[in-house]
C-alpha cells in the first residue's frame, strides 16, 4: 500500500516527520506542543503550516510509529499525547543517521563547487 | 511489539467502522491547540480577535486538514474496496444485459465442470467409508456374475469351499470377507404385522465381512464370526437407508423379527448412514445375511454347498508389510492347489489348471464396478464439460473486453483529470472479482441441479443411487477460481491498456481515435470459441445419431405395444411342484384383462441385462480338440406363445406351443444364428443336441428356427441362442449342471402383448397378480421399449450432455459474435454514415457486417473441422452404426454453426445499414 504524498507547505514530507519523531524523543507531547517545539527550536527557520502537522501526526499513529493516549493538559484540558513507540525510536535512529549522511554529502558537494 | 501490532490494528479497524469517533476526536484535537495558540497570543498582550485570528492563521485550512487526516485513515485499503464494490455493483446494474449473460455463462461452465468432476470425484477416485482403505485388496477382478463352474483363467469369483480354503491358507491377510457377487430379491415382512411382503435387495456376506471392513454399526450390532454358522439362529442386518425410509427410525425393528423369504430372521442391527455396501452401485442392499443362512433363504437353489460352482467375490485385509505382489503368487498358487484336488474337474480340462491365476486389485474404493462401465464416459463427458469451461471463459474474457473498450473514452477522461492509474485497474479488477463471485455463486446452483439431471439420466430405472449428489468442493473451488481468474485478468487488462493512454486523447474525442486492431483480440477469441463449439457441435451429433441407430435398430423383436412385468415366484416361496399351478394361473388371469392379446412367460426376456449360457454337445459334431474353445450357447426358457407375444419372426418349422410340457418329447427352438453357427450348409430341423457333455447330445429336437433377436449386446450381433419349454428338465450327475437345470424353471418376466397405451393396462395388471398371490411381489413393470432404452442409460447421458454442451457452446458463441459485431458498428458509425453519404448502397453496408460475421465464424469452422476429426476419434469405440468421421454430422455442424453466425449478425447488420448519415456525421 503506498502512501498518498502529503503537501506539508515548505517541508518534504520525510522532513516533518523526522521533526515530529525528534519532538517527541524527549517525551510525549500533544500536538500544539510539538508545533511550538518546532518553532522554537528551529528559530521560526522552518515553517510548518500547524495544521499540517495532524495528519503527519495520524500517519505516523497508524505506521505504528506513535502511540496516542488522551491525557490531560498542563491547564488541566483535555488533550491528545503523543509518544514514541519503540520502532518510532528505531526509525528516528535510523532517519537521523540517513539526514547526516546526506547533509554531509551536500556540504561536501558545495564545499568542492 | 505484539500490543503495538494490536493497537494499530484496533486503530485502523476504527478507521474503518467508528468514523465518527476518530472525527470528533480530530475537531477536539484542533480545538485544543487552537486555544493553546490564542492563549499564547494573548499573553503576548494580543487583542482577542487579532489573537484568534493569528491562531487560525497559522494553523491553515481546518476543513482541508480535516480531509487531509480523514483520507490518512481511508488508507486502510479494505475502505477503498468497498468503496469500489459499491462502484462496481452500480456499474453492473447499469448493464444488467451484460452482468446477466456474464454471470450466466461462468455459472453455466463452473456448474458444469463441477457437476461432473463431483460424480468423477465420488464415482473413480473416492475410497468408501472404510478402515485403513488402502490394505484392502480383492482376490482377481472383473464382475463375473452369477454362478460360474469349471475354469475362470483370470479367476475373480469362488465357491464357499475354496474362499474357506484361502482364507485359512493365506495368513498375509488379517481378515478375508467374502459376500455374493450379485445381489438378490428378497421378500421382507415383519412378523404379526398387516402388510404384505415386499422386495427388497439383500447380500449374503461371510461373518466377517463387517469387522474386514472395520465398519460399526449405526444401532445394534452388526455380524460377527458367530452368526455365520449353521447352527446359530439366523440374523440379518438392515442398512440405515431403509429403516429410516421405510420403517421410520423405529428402534424395535432392532431385535424384531422378520419373514425373510417365508424364513423367519432377526434383524440385529443397523448399519452407519454412508455405508452402501462394497460396491457402488445402483439400487444397493437393503439386508446383509450370513452365508450360513443361503440354504434356507435361496428358493432356487442354494450354492453353498456346491464347491464347484463360484458365486462369492472375497475382499481382504492384508496384514501391514506384506507386499501385494508376493501374497498374489501365493494365492495363485492355493488356487491351483485346490483345483488340483478337486475330483470333478473333467480330465481333458486338467492341463489348463497350471494357466488360472490371481490378480489382486486395490479394494480401498470396494469392487470398481460402477468405476469400470462409466469409465470412458465420465472421462469424455470431463473432457467435454472442460471445453465448455474454455468456452465460458472466452465468452466472458470476450465481453469483458468489449465492455473495457467501449468504456475506453470514460477511461481516459478519468485518466486527463487525474484518476490514479492504479485506482483504476484495481477498479476494474474488483468489478470482474465480483463477476466471478456471482457467477460462482450462481454456478453452485447449476452444479447441483446438473448432478441431479446426470444421476437421472444415467441411472433410468434405479430406484436408489448411493451417490451424493452435493458438489465437491475442491472441484467447485478449482472452477470457481479459474473463472474468477479469468474475468479479473480481462477485466483488468482494457483497464490497463485504456489507463496508459494519453490523457489529451481525451480532448480530441477518444471514440475517434480507436486504432482499427484494437479488438483483434475479441475477434481471435471468436474464432476460438467458433471453433471449439463446432468441435463439441460434432461430438454431440455423433452421440446423438449413434444413441438413435442404437434404439431403432433391427432388433429382432417388436417392442411397440408390450408390457414386461418382473415377478419372483421363488421369494413368495413357490418349490418347483406348485410353479406349473402357477402358470396356468397366470395365464388364465391376465388374459382376460381386457386390451391383453397375449401372455407369455419366460425366464428372462431380451436386454433385461440377463444372458444364461452353457457349453453344450451337438449330435454328431465332434468336440473340439482344444477344451478352450468349447461349443457353447445362450439359453432360455419360455412359455407357449412367447414368440409371438414378443415379436420374433418364425423362419421354419413351428414355435414353443401348448404341446410341450413335461411329459412330451424334448424339443427346442433355435435362432438362424446357433444353426449357422453349428449346422451350416445342413437342415437343423430334427437333429439333436444337450446342454453339458457328449451323454447329453441326444437330448432334445429341433423342432423351429426363428430369426435373430438381440438379448444382450445391442452393439452385437445376436448370440446363438437355443429356446426351450419350461419343465422339459434333463438328469445330470453333476450336482452344480443339475442346480441350474432346475432353477431354470423359475419365471422372472412375463411379456403381455396389448392393445391401447399399454401403461394404461399397468394398475389392473397389478390388481391381477395381487389376487392370484398377495405374497408374491411384482419387482417391476414397465413396456417394453422402456426396458430396451435402459440399457442405452450411459449412451443417453452421453448423447444428452454432449447435446446440451453443444447448444449451449454455441449459444456462447452467438453472444460474443453479436457483442463484437453491435460493438464493430457502434464504433463505425460515423465512417458508416460517411459511406452513405458518399452514394453506398445499404446492401453493401448489410453485406459488409455479414460478411465480418462469416469470416470470423468460417475461420472457426476452418480451424474446427481438422480439430473435431482429431478428437472425434475418441468417440469412435462409443460410436454404434456411424464412423467418427461422419460426413453429414461434420457438415451439418458447420452449417449450423455458420447459420448461428448469420444470425447473429442479423441485428447488428440491419442497424448499421439503417444509419442515418446526417446523424452520423453530427455525432461527436
Amino acid at each position: 500500500m503506498k502512501e498518498k504524498r502529503e503537501n506539508p507547505g515548505d517541508l518534504l514530507q520525510g522532513t516533518l516527520d523526522l521533526l515530529i519523531l525528534k519532538a517527541l524523543a524527549r517525551g510525549a507531547m500533544h500536538g500544539y506542543g510539538v508545533a511550538e517545539w518546532i518553532h522554537q527550536t528551529s528559530e521560526d527557520v522552518l515553517k510548518v503550516e500547524e495544521g499540517a502537522l495532524y495528519p503527519a501526526l495520524h500517519r505516523l499513529e497508524l505506521r505504528g510509529l506513535l502511540s496516542a493516549e488522551w491525557g490531560a493538559s498542563d491547564n488541566n484540558r483535555r488533550a491528545k499525547f503523543y509518544s514514541l513507540t519503540s520502532s518510532g525510536k528505531k526509525q528516528l535512529a535510523q532517519e537521523t543517521e540517513f539526514w547526516r549522511r546526506m547533509s554531509g554529502a551536500v556540504a561536501r558537494i558545495l564545499q568542492t563547487a | 511489539m505484539l500490543s503495538e501490532w494490536r493497537n494499530r490494528t484496533s486503530l485502523r479497524f476504527k478507521a474503518l467502522f467508528h468514523r465518527r469517533q476518530l472525527d470528533r476526536d480530530l475537531e477536539d484535537e484542533v480545538a485544543f491547540h487552537l486555544s493553546m495558540a490564542e492563549q499564547k497570543n494573548r499573553a503576548q498582550g494580543i487583542s482577542p480577535e487579532q489573537s484568534r485570528h493569528t491562531a487560525r492563521r497559522r494553523f491553515g485550512n481546518t476543513t482541508s486538514l480535516k480531509e487531509r487526516s480523514r483520507e490518512m485513515w481511508t488508507l486502510v485499503s479494505l475502505e477503498v474496496l468497498l468503496q469500489d464494490i459499491r462502484f462496481g455493483a452500480r456499474k453492473l446494474g447499469k448493464s444488467p444485459g451484460f452482468t446477466i449473460v456474464a454471470v450466466l455463462t461462468l455459472a453455466l461452465g463452473i456448474g458444469a465442470n463441477t457437476a461432473i468432476f463431483s460424480l468423477i470425484h465420488t464415482v473413480m477416485m473416492k475410497s468408501l467409508p472404510f478402515a485403513n482403505p488402502s490394505e484392502l485388496y480383492r482376490l482377481g477382478e472383473g464382475a463375473d456374475c452369477c454362478a460360474l463352474d469349471g475354469l475362470q483363467g483370470n479367476f475373480g469369483i469362488y465357491s464357499y469351499a475354496l474362499y474357506k480354503q484361502l482364507r485359512n491358507s493365506t495368513p498375509e491377510f488379517s481378515k478375508m470377507a467374502a459376500f455374493s457377487g450379485g445381489l438378490h430379491l428378497i421378500s421382507v415382512r415383519r412378523t404379526g404385522g398387516a402388510g404384505l411382503s415386499e422386495p427388497y435387495v439383500g447380500e449374503f456376506v461371510s461373518g466377517n465381512y463387517f469387522s474386514t471392513f472395520g465398519l460399526g454399526a449405526y444401532a445394534g450390532r452388526l455380524l460377527s464370526e458367530s452368526d455365520d454358522q449353521p447352527s446359530s439362529s439366523p440374523v440379518a442386518v438392515i442398512s440405515y437407508r431403509v429403516w429410516r425410509e421405510h420403517f421410520s427410525l423405529d428402534p424395535s425393528v432392532i431385535g424384531g423379527s422378520f419373514l425373510i423369504n417365508g424364513q423367519p430372521l432377526t434383524i440385529v442391527g443397523v448399519t452407519s448412514p454412508g455405508f452402501f455396501g462394497e460396491t457402488l452401485r445402483r439400487d444397493p442392499p437393503d439386508f446383509w445375511v450370513p452365508l450360513a443362512s443361503e440354504p434356507i433363504l435361496r428358493l432356487d437353489g442354494s450354492l453353498l454347498a456346491h464347491s464347484e460352482l463360484h458365486w462369492l467375490y472375497i475382499i481382504g485385509r492384508l496384514k501391514p508389510g506384506e507386499k501385494p505382489g508376493q501374497v498374489q503368487a501365493r494365492v495363485t498358487l492355493e488356487v491351483q492347489q485346490w483345483l488340483t484336488s478337486q475330483g470333478q474337474i473333467p480330465e481333458a480340462y486338467r492341463p489348463q489348471i497350471a494357466k488360472q491365476h490371481v490378480t489382486l486389485t486395490p479394494a480401498g474404493a470396494g469392487v470398481a464396478r460402477m468405476r469400470t462401465a462409466y469409465a470412458d464416459g465420465l472421462r469424455l463427458l470431463a473432457a467435454a464439460s472442460g471445453l465448455v469451461l474454455l468456452i465460458a471463459c472466452a465468452n466472458v474474457a470476450n465481453l469483458l473486453l468489449a465492455q473495457g473498450t467501449a468504456q475506453r473514452a470514460q477511461t481516459v477522461m478519468r485518466v486527463a483529470l487525474g484518476a490514479p492509474r492504479v485506482r483504476l485497474i484495481r477498479q476494474a479488477l474488483t468489478e470482474g472479482l465480483m463477476l466471478g463471485v456471482l457467477g460462482g455463486a450462481a454456478g453452485l446452483a447449476v452444479a447441483y441441479a446438473g448432478t441431479q439431471i446426470i444421476l437421472a439420466l444415467a441411472f433410468r430405472g434405479a430406484h436408489y443411487v448411493p451417490i451424493q449428489t452435493a458438489p465437491s468442493l475442491p472441484v467447485l473451488g478449482f472452477a470457481a477460481l479459474l473463472s474468477l481468474l479469468t474475468s479479473v485478468i480481462f477485466a483488468a487488462a482494457p483497464a490497463w491498456i485504456n489507463s496508459r493512454a494519453d490523457a489529451g486523447e481525451a480532448l480530441r474525442g477518444a471514440q475517434r481515435n480507436i486504432r482499427e486492431g484494437s479488438n483483434a483480440p475479441q475477434k481471435f477469441l471468436i474464432v476460438l470459441q467458433a471453433a471449439l463449439s463446432l468441435v463439441l457441435l460434432a461430438g454431440a451429433g455423433l452421440l446423438t445419431e449413434s444413441l438413435h441407430n442404437l434404439e431403432h435398430q433391427q432388433f429382432g423383436f417388436e417392442t411397440e405395444g408390450r408390457l414386461i412385468v418382473k415377478v419372483d415366484p421363488a421369494l413368495a416361496g413357490y418349490t418347483a411342484d406348485r410353479l406349473d399351478g402357477l402358470y396356468r394361473l397366470l395365464k388364465e388371469r391376465l388374459r382376460q384383462i381386457p386390451g391383453v392379446q397375449s401372455v407369455s412367460f419366460s425366464l428372462y426376456s431380451p436386454m433385461s441385462d440377463v444372458n444364461w449360457s452353457s457349453g453344450i454337445s451337438v449330435e454328431g459334431r465332434p468336440a473340439p480338440a482344444n477344451p478352450e474353445d468349447f461349443d457353447g450357447a445362450s439359453w432360455v426358457r419360455v412359455s407357449a406363445d412367447y414368440f409371438e407375444t414378443i415379436g420374433t419372426r418364425l423362419v421354419r418349422g413351428r414355435f414353443i406351443d401348448e404341446r410341450d410340457t413335461a411329459g412330451s418329447r424334448h424339443i427346442t427352438v433355435i435362432n438362424e444364428s446357433f444353426a449357422r453357427m453349428f449346422f451350416p450348409k445342413q437342415d437343423p430341423l430334427g437333429k439333436h443336441f444337450g446342454l453339458g457333455d457328449a451323454s447329453h447330445a441326444g437330448d432334445y429336437e429341433i423342432v423351429g428356427i426363428v430369426a435373430d433377436a438381440k438379448y444382450q449386446d445391442a452393439r452385437e450381433a445376436a448370440y446363438p441362442t437355443f429356446f426351450r419349454p419350461l419343465f422339459q428338465t434333463e438328469k445330470f450327475t453333476d450336482a452344480g449342471e443339475q442346480s441350474t437345470e432346475t432353477r431354470s424353471n423359475w419365471i422372472h418376466d412375463i411379456e403381455l402383448r396389448v392393445s391401447g397405451r399399454p401403461q394404461n393396462l399397468q394398475p389392473l395388471i397389478r390388481q391381477t397378480l395381487a389376487g392370484i398371490d398377495p405374497n408374491m411381489p411384482v419387482v417391476d413393470m414397465m413396456t417394453f421399449s422402456e426396458q430396451v432404452t435402459r440399457n442405452f442409460n450411459q449412451d443417453r447421458l452421453m448423447a444428452r450432455l454432449a447435446g446440451i454442451f453443444g447448444l449451449l457452446a454455441l449459444g456462447l458463441a452467438c453472444i460474443g459474435l453479436y457483442g463484437v459485431l453491435a460493438y464493430n458498428v457502434a464504433r463505425r458509425t460515423q465512417e458508416i454514415g460517411i459511406r452513405v453519404a458518399l452514394g453506398a448502397p445499404r446492401s453493401d453496408i448489410l453485406q459488409m457486417v455479414l460478411g465480418e460475421a462469416l469470416i470470423l465464424a468460417g475461420l472457426g469452422v476452418a480451424i474446427g473441422i481438422p480439430c473435431a476429426l482429431a478428437s472425434n476419434h475418441l468417440l469412435s469405440s462409443m460410436l454404434f452404426g456411424l464412423k467418427a468421421t461422419n460426413p453429414v454430422v461434420m457438415s451439418l455442424a458447420a452449417a449450423a454453426l455458420l447459420l448461428v453466425a448469420m444470425v447473429a449478425a442479423c441485428f447488428p447488420a440491419h442497424k448499421a445499414s439503417a444509419v442515418d448519415p446526417l446523424v452520423a456525421l453530427r455525432h461527436d
